[in-house]
């Protein structure tokens, strides 16, 4: 059976938005010269209604809203990405770690694991990025070091689930150890869960990337979509009603969110068996 | 001997069920009189229950039905919402299966019985319907979780009858439950279906249960009747061959005919336990076993649930420590830890219950057979190897196989492939967990036989441990009868079986629905 | 006994908080007091004065002693922007954001719950697509850019900063008044985003009951099929979605920093973005170890109301 069948619509309307989104992010840096996008260069007026110059309009420097969108796609995504990775990567550690083998090391992740997990993520995150150096670094650690727990109860509980099984206790009288027990029989039940969960991961890790930068924690040396929801919010882009700012960047973080979320669910719905 | 019906609770005519293309019940027409028990027996996948479902229209919306059934004269197909509520419960209920999912598990007991009672204004009491089904009457107030599994399944007769139907139907209604419970359960079934006078069509895979209850009896065989007529007869002289099979597979003790183990002499002994003890935090789940097997000899270990016998089982594997006591491998104690108890874990194999989830359902048979040569690191040419074990294990030719994926065979075939991977080991002892206790009753017969002919040809040894008497009957060279933690009697099957010594034995002996 | 698990693991969980709130702000690479002054004009004695605070000048384990021997007699320090105790610049910001994460909170659970059932009965009807395609929309939304929107498409149609206005009468309705009208905005933004959230755990929650036997037996009883869903899987889905709504209590809190900072709310998440562009570590310290204190706390009362609604869990 082609698994592909399983796929829904909307998952594959999802995968064919990341697919645009990722090659704006890759190419867009190629085509956009950096005069258009510093402040002390550009000649065109602040806050210009969209036109046939600037179809997106102007922020409040003069710069083009369209690139500085394309240009944003890059920051979003990569942030998302790599901060996906790492908290799906601890998260799948723990969880392993912490259902495979019992004892005190399993009982102590476990308690930790609680105690982040109901843990606001995004109050340590902001904790954390304020006391770090700002930059694209500190973002990454601070979204993936606050969103593991869910990841690793998750894993946790699959691993729980598969070594209950009796295949795993005919592995066992077989003489299988530690190591053959978790590579040859957890891991591979594990992989498509983590898949899901990194994709679902990426969504939630783009949402708290605009967040943090609309609240002034980002990388101020470059273009994020939150960051330029942040200006818009500083520089008076709701009261001046300059709707060309505030809605391109948010519309962007909605639509790639979505689509990571579809996909996500789509993945889902193929990996779990259905009964 | 059907008396003749003049009005009958339930009549299928023709009854027909698809699931998409896939066709589940075929022409099927059977009728129930009042105060007339039916037994409807098959294996999984005959469309048994379909049939119970169909009957109150309880069957999902992908089900296509055809035919009529009517229940009291009137067509259930054709009911407008209303009505057909208004019939639920009140001319027929259910017994279902698994008590502990088919109650609500955050409701008390007493709620869910008097449920149907204030829908359908049915007058009458908990209290007297608890009293039937022989519970205490303080238990209306508890959960289905505070309940053991004999008593929920009690609560689920007591709400059968709140409404006072003419037909019951029991859908497995002692399927999980041991047998000394069983036979309890089946007893006030029995009688309160004599008292009243209902109509009983009862469902089940196990003969001898609907041989205790049912006056009659049906069989279904990939959705068709194949026989239908009075119980004693069917059994007696089966007609259909399915039906042949089925009686076959539970084994009446005492019969020669079904004891296919041969006698065999006194053998060197092999596997000794002394003064086993095995402490599961504060309980004492084994308490101070000696059992010996001897080379090539098939023990049976027969208990209920509870007794300790799988721990027993497992503590023999080195799988779990003992607290105290020995257990003795060809002279020498069985390590508990690294390479020496690794090289013992290739001499002792175990079978599971459930082959379906005693393999890994991403592995390939090739890959689940050859998982002990891999972790045993032998050499040798290991698809060769494989194929040897899949060929001794009757899976001919192996190379059919090798390339399937679990789900992609039947039960029996599956549990080959456990013994496959099992024998691929060359092990000297095979203990086995229930072997064939979630096989369909015409498999079951051909895992016995592989498993005595195993020992014929190979000299293997078995541990059987089983709650079935009857198949210690068929298999083994001797019995020994566990019962919370301690073995109470032990010795050839002749004798344990047919002479019993211990009154624990007797009451299991008697617990046994008889054909 | 369970009852005395439940509370030594919040108490330890508590503790927890007090360790993380003192090393996370420990971490700093660099002086915190010059990352913390910096773009200010600042005298030595000033930072002298900071250190001295932190007391940086001690060994660590008897700054963490000071720190949690305070932190119990309820000192969190003193804000270095407000020039006061951070405890009270606190309590003073407790009530309006206990107004609206209130008001937001029981909107968005009823709300919730309720589509959240009435799509997984339906599952794959018009209904059911279209309230999960919203969700799903809302829940890729970030809450400030929403606020913003919502901002700028009513226009003047309703206040948009504050809580309430300066020449509103003293009287207690129209002060109430006021607030109602103020609150309209931030508590729809917030409603909007956390009920999203909480209908799609309350979908699947009951999707998982959707097939359970004890609902066959309930039709078979001649139940109609909205007693069957009100008396058997209602009750049974949601337990588990209560447990979650409040285990993602911290998405509610996420939700008001972003939204007081937008509606300009007087209430703590507002503090907290004062404190982060400060950055007064001692306010943000104080706020975390106050907030997680409460998550905490809170998730101790969803386990405890569990324990009442659930009659397979025995907490006494």
């Amino acid at each position: 059976m082609n698994r592909l069948t399983g796929f829904s619509r909307a998952g594959m309307a999802g995968a064919a938005i990341l697919v645009v989104a990722a090659l704006v992010a890759l190419i867009a840096p190629l085509l956009i010269s950096a005069d258009a996008l510093d402040v002390t260069r550009v000649t065109a007026a602040p806050w210009q209604t969209p036109g046939a110059q600037h179809w997106l309009g102007t922020d409040h420097t003069g710069r083009s809203v369209a690139l500085l969108v394309v240009q944003g796609a890059g920051t979003s995504l990569f942030v998302g990405l790599t901060a996906a990775v790492l908290s799906v990567g601890i998260g799948t550690l723990v969880g392993i770690v912490s259902g495979h083998f019992g004892g005190l090391v399993a009982g102590a992740l476990l308690r930790v694991t609680d105690f982040f997990l109901v843990l606001p993520a995004l109050v340590l995150a902001i904790a954390l990025s304020t006391v770090l150096p700002r930059g694209l670094g500190t973002i990454v650690l601070a979204i993936g070091l606050t969103s593991w727990p869910s990841t690793a109860r998750m894993v946790r509980a699959q691993t729980l689930t598969i070594e209950a099984r009796p295949f795993v206790e005919r592995a066992r009288a077989l003489g299988g150890g530690h190591g053959h027990v978790i590579g040859r029989h957890v891991l591979p039940s594990v992989v498509p869960l983590v898949l899901v969960n990194t994709t679902l991961a990426v969504a939630s890790s783009i949402v708290a990337e605009s967040t943090l930068a609309f609240l002034g924690l980002g990388d101020p040396t470059r273009i994020s979509w939150g960051a330029m929801l942040h200006q818009a919010q500083l520089h008076g882009a709701v009261p001046q009603r300059a709707w060309w700012f505030l809605l391109p960047p948010g519309l962007a973080i909605v639509v790639v969110v979505l689509a990571f979320t579809l996909v996500g669910r789509a993945l889902e719905a193929v990996v779990t068996p259905k009964r | 001997m059907t008396p003749e019906v003049t009005n009958p609770v339930l009549e299928l005519k023709k009854l027909t069920v698809h699931y998409g293309h896939k066709r589940v019940v075929d022409d099927v027409s059977l009728t129930l009189a009042p105060g007339q028990t039916l037994g409807l027996a098959g294996e999984s996948g005959s469309g048994k229950s379909t049939v119970a479902m169909s009957v109150l229209r309880l069957l999902p919306r992908t089900a296509r039905v055809d035919g009529e059934i009517l229940l009291d004269g009137h067509d259930v197909q054709t009911m407008s919402w209303g009505t057909l509520r208004a019939v639920r419960w009140a001319s027929a209920s259910i017994v279902f299966q698994g008590a502990m999912h088919s109650l609500n598990p955050v409701r008390r007991v007493g709620d869910q019985i008097a449920e149907p009672m204030r829908l359908h204004g049915t007058p009458g009491r908990v209290t007297e319907l608890l009293e039937q089904v022989e519970l205490p009457l303080e238990k209306a107030r508890a959960y289905p979780h505070e309940l053991s599994g004999g008593q929920r399944q009690r609560v689920m007769i007591a709400m059968a009858l709140a409404c006072g139907p003419r037909l019951v139907i029991a859908d497995e209604p002692t399927t999980a439950l041991d047998v000394v419970v069983q036979a309890q359960v089946l007893t006030v079934m029995k009688r309160l279906v004599a008292e009243q006078d209902l109509g009983l069509l009862m469902i089940s895979h196990d003969l001898s249960v609907l041989a205790e209850t049912c006056d009659d009896l049906a069989v279904m065989h990939r959705g068709a009747l194949v026989e239908r007529g009075c119980t004693r007869e069917v059994i007696a002289n089966p007609r259909h061959p399915h039906t042949a099979a089925l009686t076959a597979a539970f084994p009446v003790i005492g019969d020669p005919a079904h004891r296919w183990a041969e006698p065999a002499a006194a053998p060197e002994p092999l596997l000794e336990v002394r003064d086993l003890v095995v402490d599961y935090g504060r309980t004492r789940a084994v308490d101070g076993v000696d059992l010996t097997i001897g080379q090539g000899e098939i023990v049976a270990l027969v208990g209920q649930s509870g007794s300790g016998k799988t721990t027993l089982a497992r503590t023999i594997m080195g799988l779990r420590k003992p607290s105290s006591g020995r257990v003795i491998f060809d002279g020498a104690a069985v390590p508990l830890k690294g390479r020496a108890l690794k090289a013992f874990r290739r001499q002792v194999q175990l079978v599971l219950q459930d082959p379906a989830s005693a393999l890994n359902p991403r592995h390939k048979v090739l890959d689940a057979v050859a998982e002990g040569l891999r972790v045993h690191r032998i050499p040798g040419d290991e698809e060769s190897l494989v194929t040897a074990a899949v060929e001794r294990a009757e899976l001919r030719p192996a190379n059919l196989y090798l390339d399937s994926l679990p789900h992609e065979l039947s039960g029996g075939q599956q549990q080959r492939v456990v013994i496959a991977g099992a024998l691929v080991l060359q092990p000297r002892l095979l203990v086995a967990d229930e072997p064939v206790a979630s096989l369909d009753a015409s498999v079951r017969g051909e895992i016995v036989a592989l498993l005595l002919r195993l020992r014929r040809e190979l000299g293997l040894a078995s541990l059987i441990i089983t709650h079935d008497l009857g198949l210690a009957w068929q298999i083994a060279d001797r019995v020994a009868v566990m019962h919370q933690g301690k073995i109470v009697e032990q010795g050839s099957v002749e004798q344990v079986l047919l002479n019993p010594s211990h009154d624990y034995t007797r009451a299991l002996l008697r617990a046994v629905p008889q054909v | 006994m369970r009852l005395a698990g439940r509370l030594g693991g919040a108490a330890v969980s508590l503790v927890m908080v007090a360790v993380l709130g003192f090393f996370l702000f420990r971490v700093v690479p660099g002086d915190p007091v010059v990352s913390m002054t910096r773009g200010r004009p600042t005298t030595a004695a000033m930072q002298a004065e900071l250190r001295a605070q932190f007391g940086l000048d001690r060994p660590l384990h008897e700054q963490f002693w000071s720190y949690f021997t305070s932190l119990l007699r309820g000192d969190l320090g003193t804000s270095f922007t407000f020039r006061r105790p951070v405890a009270e610049v606190i309590a003073e910001r407790l009530g309006p954001t206990l107004l609206l994460v209130g008001t937001a909170t029981v909107i968005a659970v009823g709300l919730g719950l309720w589509l959240g059932v009435r799509a997984a009965w339906r599952r794959d009807s018009a209904f059911d697509r279209a309230t999960t395609g919203v969700s799903l929309t809302l829940w890729a939304v970030p809450t400030f850019w929403l606020g913003m929107l919502l901002m700028m498409v009513t226009g003047d149609l309703f206040p948009s900063r504050g809580m309430r206005d300066t020449d509103t009468a003293p009287d207690f309705v129209s002060q109430a008044l006021d607030v109602g009208h103020h609150l309209v905005l931030p508590s729809i933004t917030l409603v909007a985003v956390v009920c999203a959230e909480y209908v799609l755990v309350m979908r699947s929650s009951l999707l998982e009951e959707m097939h359970a036997p004890y609902l066959v037996t309930a039709r078979a009883k001649g139940l109609r099929d909205d007693l069957v869903r009100r008396r058997h899987a209602v009750p049974n889905a949601v337990l588990p979605a209560i447990t979650l709504v409040f285990l993602r209590f911290g998405l509610v809190v996420a939700g008001a920093i972003t939204t007081e900072t937008v509606f300009s709310w007087p209430g703590l998440g507002l503090l907290f973005y004062d404190a982060l562009t400060g950055p007064d570590y001692f306010l943000l310290q104080g706020l975390l170890v106050v907030t997680a204190g409460a998550v905490v706390v809170m998730n101790l009362l969803a386990d405890l109301l569990h324990g009442v609604l659930d009659p397979r869990v025995k907490v006494v």
